[in-house]
C-alpha cells in the first residue's frame, strides 16, 4: 500500500511536485498519467526514497519512507524509466546481483531466478550478456529485476518505452499477474490505451498537480460522454468564439491561428453547424479529427494540451 | 555485509567479461617502458671496440704485452686481433679499429738492456673512449714492465744473453730474485701505504635501468588502472543502476566497499605480476616483494578514492574525465610516476616527492630496495587507511546526490 500525503518537493524556486495526495491499495494497479516534467518521476523518486520530499509523508506498507527508509525499501520494488541494468553481465548475474540488493540469499534466490526468468521468457537467454539482448529482451529484463523479490509495492515508471508490440502485451500481462498477486502497482505512462486497459485508479497529473483522480468510468464521467473535436487550418480565433457562441452544445476547448478543439456531446452529428458557423467566421479547414470520449480527451480538456506535447 | 562481496563479485565479473577496461591502463606504461627500455637501457651497456696489434717481435716480453689486453675488464669491451703492420695501418685508416698497436722487433731486447724502445700506438679519430682506455692500459703494463726491469732486470736479463740457462743458473737466479723481494718486503707486506678505497654509496648499489624505471612504470600503472576504474561510477550513473541501487535495501556503503574490495583484488592482481616479472625477467632486485605488492595495491586503491571524489564534484562524465585527468598527468609527472625521480632535476625531484604519488613512490622504492623497515610499512599502511577513509565518507554523500540528479 502506498499512502501520498501533501507530497512537495521543490529545488529552489522551481516546484516539481505540489501537494500531491493519493493511496494506492493491494491489488491495485494505480496509474499516474501526465507529460513530461509532470512530476511523475519526482513522485515516484520520492516513494522509493531516492529524493527527500521537501514537505508531506510517504509512506510504504505503513513505513515512513524517509523515517523508517530501509523498511520502506525492503517492500519496495521498482522498475525505472532506464534500462538500468549491466549491459556486460547475463541475465542471471544481472538477476544475483539485484536479488542481493534486496536481502534474498539462496535457495530462495536461485529459485525466484528460475521464475521470473520464465515469467518473462527469457530462460532460453539466461547466460548471455545482456548487451545482446534486443530492446524488448532488456525491458523484460529490466522488470525481472525489479520483482525478484517478489516486493508487496511494485513502482513501474513507463516501463514499455520503445518496446515492440510484443513484448508491450508481455509486460502489461506481468504487471496484471503481480497485481492479482496481491501488489500494489503504481505505474506512470505515456500512453493513454495502456492506461485503460490496464489501470483500475487514475490519477492525472500536470505541473506537479493532481488535476483529477478516479477509476476509469468516474474520470470519463467528467467528459460528460462528450466527443473532442480537433480542427487544423487557419482560424481568427475572436471570430471563431463569437461564430460558435450560438452554436448548441459545442464547447470552444481552445483556439488559436492554426488549431480549434471543440467538444461536443454526439459531436458527429453536429459537424455541418460546427463547419457552416466557423466558415462563416472566415475560418479555412486543412484537417479534422473527431476522437470518442477517452483519457487522451480528459486530458485535453483539463490541460488545453495533448498529453505527449 | 553479504552484499558487499556480491557488489565486488559483479564488477569482477564485469571486467572479466570487458578485459579492455584494464587493458588499455596497462598497456601504457608497459609500451613507454619497453620504449625507454629500448633507447636508453638496452643492450650491453659496455662499449664494445677492437684492438689491432702487429707483433713484429713475438717474443715473451711483447706476448705479456699484448695480453694485458686479454684479461678483464677490458676483454669485455675490446676484441684484439692479431695483424700485420700493413693490414693494421690499412683498417685503422678505414676506422675498422679503435686502436692500432705496432709492436716492433727488438722490444724484448731493449726491455732486458734497459735501453729506450718505442712503441706505437695509433688511435681511431672518431673514437673518444675505448682508445683513451687502451691507452692507459697500455701505459700502466708498460710502467709495470719497467719497474720489474729495474728490480729484476739483471737476472732475467742473464737467461736472454745466455740463452737456456742452466739448472744451477736457475736456481742463482731464484735466489737472487728472492733476496730483492725480501728486501722489498719490509716496503709491500705489510704495506706500507693503505689504500682505503670509500666507494660513494650511490656506486655502491648502481641501479639497473629496470630498477629506476620499475617502479615509475608500475605506479603509472596504478594510477591509470584507478583513474579508469573510478571513472565507471559515470557508467553507473548514466546507466541508472546507481539510482536503482538508492531504491533498495542495500546500504550505498556496502556497495562502495564492494568497489574498494574490487579495486584492491585488481591492484593486487597487477602488483603481483609487475613485481614478480620485474623480478625474474628485468632483475629488478625485490628485497620484500610481498610488502611491495600490498603497498601498491593500497597505495593504488587511495588514489582510486582520490580520483572518485574528485570525478563526483564534476557534473557530467566528460567533465569528470577532464578534471581527472588534469589532475593525474601533472601528478605523474612530477610525482615520479612518468619519469624517475633519478632522471628529474634535484629541486624537481625534491617537490615530486612531496606530491601524494610521489610519497607512495618514495615508499615503494624503499620497500623494493628493502631500506624501508616494518614499522615503516606499518605507519605508511595506517596513513594510506585513514586518508581513505577521510575521503570514503565524502564520497557516500556525493553518490547519492549524484544518483538522484
Amino acid at each position: 500500500m502506498i499512502e501520498i500525503d501533501q507530497l512537495r518537493k521543490s529545488y529552489g524556486e522551481q516546484i516539481a511536485v505540489d501537494g500531491v495526495s493519493l493511496t494506492a491499495l493491494p491489488g491495485q494497479i494505480f496509474g499516474l498519467l501526465g507529460p513530461n516534467g509532470a512530476g511523475k518521476s519526482t513522485t515516484i523518486g520520492c516513494i522509493s526514497g531516492l529524493l527527500t520530499p521537501t514537505a508531506g509523508h510517504v509512506r510504504v506498507m505503513g513505513h515512513d519512507v524517509v523515517r523508517d527508509g530501509s523498511a520502506a525499501r525492503q517492500a519496495l520494488g521498482v522498475v525505472p524509466q532506464e534500462i538500468a541494468l549491466y549491459d556486460d553481465l547475463s541475465a542471471v548475474e544481472n538477476l544475483k546481483y539485484w536479488g542481493g540488493a534486496q536481502g534474498l540469499r539462496n535457495p530462495k534466490l536461485r529459485e525466484r531466478i528460475q521464475a521470473v526468468l520464465e515469467s518473462t521468457g527469457l530462460q532460453d537467454r539466461a547466460a548471455e550478456p545482456v548487451k545482446r539482448f534486443s530492446g524488448g529482451m532488456k525491458r523484460r529484463l529490466n522488470f525481472a529485476c525489479g520483482v525478484i523479490h517478489s516486493p508487496k509495492v511494485l513502482l513501474l515508471d513507463e516501463p514499455t518505452v520503445g518496446v515492440d508490440p510484443q513484448s508491450r502485451v508481455r509486460l502489461l500481462d506481468l504487471v496484471r499477474a503481480e497485481a492479482r498477486a496481491g501488489t500494489c502497482v503504481l505505474y506512470t505512462t505515456h500512453y493513454m490505451e495502456e492506461a485503460e486497459a490496464l489501470c483500475d485508479r487514475l490519477a492525472i497529473v500536470d505541473h506537479g498537480k493532481v488535476i483529477a483522480a478516479g477509476t476509469l468510468p468516474e474520470l470519463r464521467a467528467m467528459l460528460d460522454e462528450r466527443d473532442l473535436l480537433k480542427l487544423s487550418g487557419v482560424f481568427d480565433p475572436a471570430r471563431v468564439r463569437d461564430a460558435l457562441q450560438n452554436a448548441d452544445g459545442v464547447e470552444v476547448l481552445q483556439v488559436d491561428s492554426e488549431l480549434l478543439l471543440l467538444s461536443a456531446a454526439d459531436a458527429l452529428k453536429k459537424l455541418s453547424v460546427i463547419f457552416s458557423a466557423i466558415e462563416g467566421a472566415g475560418a479555412e479547414v486543412r484537417g479534422t479529427t473527431l476522437t470518442q470520449p477517452s483519457l487522451e480527451s480528459l486530458f485535453i480538456k483539463l490541460t488545453g494540451k495533448e498529453l505527449r506535447e | 555485509m553479504r552484499f558487499l562481496w556480491i557488489s565486488a563479485w559483479k564488477d569482477l565479473a564485469r571486467l572479466r567479461r570487458d578485459p579492455l577496461a584494464l587493458a588499455i591502463p596497462l598497456a601504457i606504461p608497459v609500451i613507454l617502458g619497453v620504449l625507454l627500455n629500448l633507447i636508453f637501457g638496452g643492450g650491453d651497456a659496455n662499449p664494445q671496440g677492437r684492438l689491432l696489434i702487429a707483433d713484429e717481435d713475438g717474443t715473451l716480453v711483447s706476448n705479456v704485452l699484448a695480453g694485458a689486453f686479454s684479461r678483464e675488464p677490458l676483454s669485455k669491451m675490446v676484441r684484439v686481433e692479431q695483424v700485420s703492420r700493413g693490414e693494421g695501418q690499412k683498417r685503422i685508416e678505414g676506422g675498422d679499429a679503435s686502436a692500432f698497436l705496432i709492436i716492433p722487433r727488438g722490444f724484448q731486447d731493449s726491455f732486458f738492456q734497459n735501453q729506450p724502445f718505442r712503441l706505437s700506438l695509433l688511435t681511431n679519430p672518431s673514437q673518444r673512449i675505448l682508445p683513451n682506455m687502451i691507452e692507459e692500459t697500455l701505459n700502466i703494463v708498460v710502467e709495470g714492465e719497467f719497474y720489474l726491469q729495474q728490480v729484476a732486470g739483471s737476472q732475467l736479463g742473464s737467461f736472454q744473453r745466455s740463452g737456456p740457462p742452466s739448472d744451477a743458473e736457475v736456481a742463482q737466479s731464484s735466489i737472487a730474485i728472492t733476496r730483492v723481494f725480501n728486501g722489498l718486503r719490509k716496503y709491500i707486506d705489510p704495506p706500507l701505504i693503505t689504500l682505503d678505497t670509500v666507494i660513494s654509496p650511490d656506486r655502491v648499489q648502481q641501479k639497473s635501468f629496470g630498477a629506476i624505471f620499475f617502479p615509475s612504470m608500475i605506479f603509472m600503472a596504478a594510477l591509470f588502472i584507478a583513474n579508469s576504474l573510478s571513472a565507471d561510477i559515470w557508467k553507473e550513473r548514466n546507466s541508472g543502476t546507481l539510482r536503482r541501487l538508492c531504491a533498495t535495501p542495500a546500504r550505498l556503503a556496502t556497495f562502495m566497499g564492494g568497489r574498494v574490495v574490487f579495486v584492491i583484488l585488481v591492484l593486487l592482481s597487477v602488483a603481483l605480476v609487475g613485481v614478480l616479472s620485474a623480478r625474474w625477467l628485468a632483475s629488478v632486485p625485490v628485497a620484500n616483494a610481498p610488502g611491495a605488492i600490498v603497498w601498491l595495491a593500497l597505495s593504488g586503491t587511495l588514489f582510486f578514492l582520490l580520483l572518485l571524489w574528485l570525478s563526483l564534484q564534476a557534473s557530467t562524465q566528460r567533465g569528470a574525465n577532464v578534471t581527472a585527468n588534469l589532475v593525474i598527468f601533472p601528478l605523474m609527472m612530477a610525482g615520479g610516476s612518468f619519469f624517475p625521480f633519478e632522471a628529474m632535476p634535484d629541486w624537481l625531484a625534491k617537490i615530486g616527492a612531496w606530491t601524494p604519488n610521489g610519497w607512495a613512490v618514495v615508499r615503494f622504492k624503499a620497500i623494493l630496495d628493502g631500506t624501508d623497515t616494518t614499522r615503516g610499512l606499518i605507519v605508511g599502511t595506517t596513513v594510506l587507511a585513514l586518508l581513505g577513509a577521510a575521503v570514503f565518507f565524502p564520497i557516500l554523500r556525493k553518490l547519492r546526490k549524484v544518483a538522484s540528479a
